[in-house]
């Protein structure tokens, strides 16, 4: 983005009567992309907001009328104690898996760049795999290996002697739940990821390594202070995308748990769905999806403003 | 590359799938117009031979119109419910739970069929308490269709070898269990009774037996009443039979609980009728088992009386918006006319919607339309589906048999949020 900004400036100066058209050209060109997000994001995203503005029940929803309440909404949310509960959740349950998924992916990235060529083709099918299947899928398998009567883990955890998992229940006790719930999100997010890093630690120059080395650098050293850096601007989006997507988690948990999840396993996504679909407060339900979006927004400013500053200097350089 | 060929992948499957889904719903726009009438029937209640036979009657009555009998899950049919009904052309027919009606009868979703009351065989004879639930306002907004309600079924060889005998007390179900145990203690997977967690149709009759209840009206206004030291006391002895009796998972629903049966290492359940058929099904179940299940129904505390049973069971509303209001009722007549109801009874073993058919109940069954007799109903409000989808009860059980909560701070909270959702205004 910050390139295609760029570009006008790198237009030679005298040709000053051009000036008028050149500076059109850009918007031009970016005119159809414009109105293809508006139209795909922007027009939903505004009834999200009308919607979030109304008294909208079930009543409403049959005869396609709601009424107006103002802020109505946002007053009654925002002083929701199990609102509070479920943002807070929600937030460390991102954190924790955004963290899991980009350290482990960058292990095994680094691992896919010493091992032999026949090993990496079959690390990266197996991610593949993990990758192509469609979650529900997934998750349902995930369902019975965690199974509380037939489940596998509980076999080879007790057959391990690892403890008597016997009828152990993983979904008691919602810490542990939602750990069963990380790990398959985690899993399924690896992919990604780590093919992502695989492919950005392939443009790192052999050569700098090797210079890092022979200045005394140990490998940690050169991993951080020139392998990080170079690989910041990768680290930064799939940071991002991994951010959004896993504020958003809701397959996972709602299969995991029959459709039917107790209070104790609302993120924001479940809770938006429960207050729409589940009590018909439609209008409540879209509050709440409209400050999730707001709350990713925040969260992800950050990132998005680090990349920008990353492709500022890189443009600079090129300049 | 493989990456993006993987991302093709996902988008072809995407369009693939928003494809299907849209699929789904041109037919039936076009299908309007064509006259197709679209049936929407809960999974496990009608045996798809009956479906079949109220087809051919209809075709041979309408041979122009097709009938698109669409088969729901149960599990999220709020959900589906709702959307349904929203839509510009919502199914024609739609089976609901007796204890979602009121929802939908006053948010105008459901047709107000009173005149047509007397078209529909044994109207006069319809079990009160379904009858009940169509009515809304004084006005009828759908057609009671069956019943169902719950007593134990149990494993006679178990009984016997045990040397017990069916209990006639509550006090006498948890020494029968006890017994149950301890003649089955080499097997870590034997429950004398099995009660998932969240199993709350099967907990409201020792909620109600000790003279406790969801909740009370009075002046128009609903008060959440698990807290009353009637309904806790009635939970505390449930929590007491489900942590010495069951080992079944208490963080989960009673839909695998026939098929858990079947494996052999349960002895009691809570269950209706109908989940003798799926027991004893050769896929699903083992039908080695048929001769060898008997059924009780679930005994009070008073010693030589039953508890109060929920009455479950299924209504047929046609949609406010149906095009084809007048096929829909004709289609809705043949399905509770005698003679398919009565093969819903003997087939599908599930309790008539009339009482004038209540000796079709035989054998087993007999058990199961005896405990109809003594039975109770949720809350009659058209807030009560809101505490059904917001899981309210479900998850103060499973609070309580985990002993994440104690029974009286669970049961405030559940009853709390049971008065404000039946009070609320939408």
């Amino acid at each position: 983005m910050g390139v295609a900004i760029a570009a006008p400036e790198l237009e030679p100066a005298p040709r000053r009567h051009w000036r008028h058209r050149v500076d059109l050209l850009p918007y031009a060109l970016i005119a159809p992309s414009v109105a293809a997000i508006a139209g795909i994001l922007a027009f939903p995203l505004g009834m999200l907001v009308w919607l979030s503005l109304q008294n909208y029940g079930l009543r409403e929803l049959i005869a396609h009328e709601g009424k107006w309440v103002g802020l109505d909404n946002y007053r009654t949310i925002l002083t929701d104690p199990l609102f509070h509960q479920v943002v807070i959740r929600t937030l460390l349950f991102t954190l924790t898996c955004v963290a899991l998924t980009l350290v482990l992916s960058t292990l095994i990235s680094l691992l896919l760049l010493r091992v032999r060529q026949a090993i990496r083709v079959l690390v990266a099918s197996a991610l593949i795999f993990v990758w192509a299947t469609p979650v529900i899928v997934t998750v349902d398998v995930w369902q019975w290996m965690f199974d509380y009567e037939f489940g596998v883990i509980n076999y080879l955890l007790t057959q391990l002697h690892v403890g008597n998992y016997i009828h152990h229940n993983w979904f008691d006790n919602p810490v542990q739940g939602l750990g069963v719930i990380a790990l398959i999100v985690v899993w399924g997010a690896i992919p990604f990821v780590t093919i992502t890093l695989f492919a950005g630690l392939l443009q790192v120059p052999g050569d700098i390594i090797d210079a890092a080395r022979v200045d005394g650098a140990n490998a940690w050293q050169a991993f951080w202070h020139v392998t990080v850096p170079i690989l910041k601007p990768i680290f930064l989006i799939v940071t991002c995308l991994s951010t959004i997507w896993d504020f958003g988690v809701f397959n996972q948990i709602y299969v995991l748990l029959n459709q039917r999840p107790s209070s104790d396993y609302y993120t924001i996504a479940i809770y938006s769905y429960r207050e729409s679909f589940g009590v018909t407060k439609y209008g409540l339900g879209a509050t709440i999806a409209v400050i999730m979006v707001l709350i990713l927004v925040a969260v992800t400013f950050f990132y998005v403003k680090e990349t920008l500053k990353v492709a500022e200097v890189k443009t600079e350089a090129a300049t | 590359m493989r990456v993006r060929k993987v991302w093709l992948g996902t988008m072809v499957l995407a369009t693939a799938i928003v494809a299907a889904a849209c699929g789904g719903g041109t037919s039936s726009n076009a299908a309007d117009e064509t006259g197709t009438l679209t049936v929407w029937l809960m999974n496990g209640s009608a045996p798809s031979s009956v479906i079949d036979a109220v087809n051919s009657d209809f075709k041979a009555k309408y041979p122009k119109v097709t009938v698109n009998v669409e088969i729901q899950q149960w599990g999220d049919v709020g959900t589906k419910l709702d959307t349904g009904f929203a839509g510009s052309n919502p199914p024609d027919v739609m089976e609901l739970g007796n204890t979602l009606v009121a929802k939908y009868a006053a948010a105008g979703a459901l047709a107000n069929i009173s005149g047509k009351k007397s078209s529909f065989d044994n109207s006069g004879t319809w079990l009160q308490s379904l009858t009940d639930s169509c009515t809304v306002g004084g006005k009828l907004y759908c057609v009671p269709y069956y019943a169902g309600s719950r007593a134990i079924i149990y494993r006679k060889d178990f009984f016997e070898s045990a040397g017990v005998q069916p209990p006639d007390s509550l006090d006498g179900l948890l020494t029968v269990g006890q017994k149950l145990m301890t003649a089955h203690s080499s097997d870590p997977n034997f429950s004398a009774l099995y009660f998932p967690g969240k199993y709350w149709y099967a907990a409201l009759p020792f909620i109600w037996d000790s003279g406790g209840d969801i909740a009370t009206e009075s002046g128009g206004k609903w008060q959440g009443s698990l807290s009353s030291s009637s309904s806790q006391q009635g939970l505390t002895t449930l929590s007491k039979l489900v942590s010495s009796l069951s080992k079944a998972d208490k963080t989960g629903d009673e839909a695998k609980q026939d098929a858990a049966f079947a494996q052999g290492h349960i002895a009691m359940i809570i269950a209706n009728g109908w989940e003798v058929g799926v027991i004893t099904d050769p896929k699903a179940g083992d039908p080695k088992l048929a001769d060898k299940l008997g059924a009780f129904p679930i005994p009070s505390s008073k010693a030589g009386q039953t508890a109060p049973v929920f009455l479950g069971g299924s209504d047929l509303g046609v949609a406010q918006k149906s095009k084809h209001q007048n096929l829909a009722n004709a289609w809705v007549a043949l399905l509770t006319g005698n003679k398919h109801m009565s093969e819903m009874a003997t087939v599908g073993g599930v309790i008539p919607n009339n009482t004038s058919m209540l000796s079709l109940g035989t054998g087993l069954n007999a058990v199961f339309y005896g405990a109809a007799k003594n039975s109770k109903f949720v809350p009659n409000s058209q807030n009560w589906a809101s505490v059904e989808n917001a899981n309210v009860l479900p998850d103060m059980l499973v609070k309580i048999f985990t002993k994440q909560m104690a029974i009286p701070d669970a049961t405030k909270a559940a009853s709390d949020k049971i008065t404000s959702l039946l009070n609320g205004s939408s």
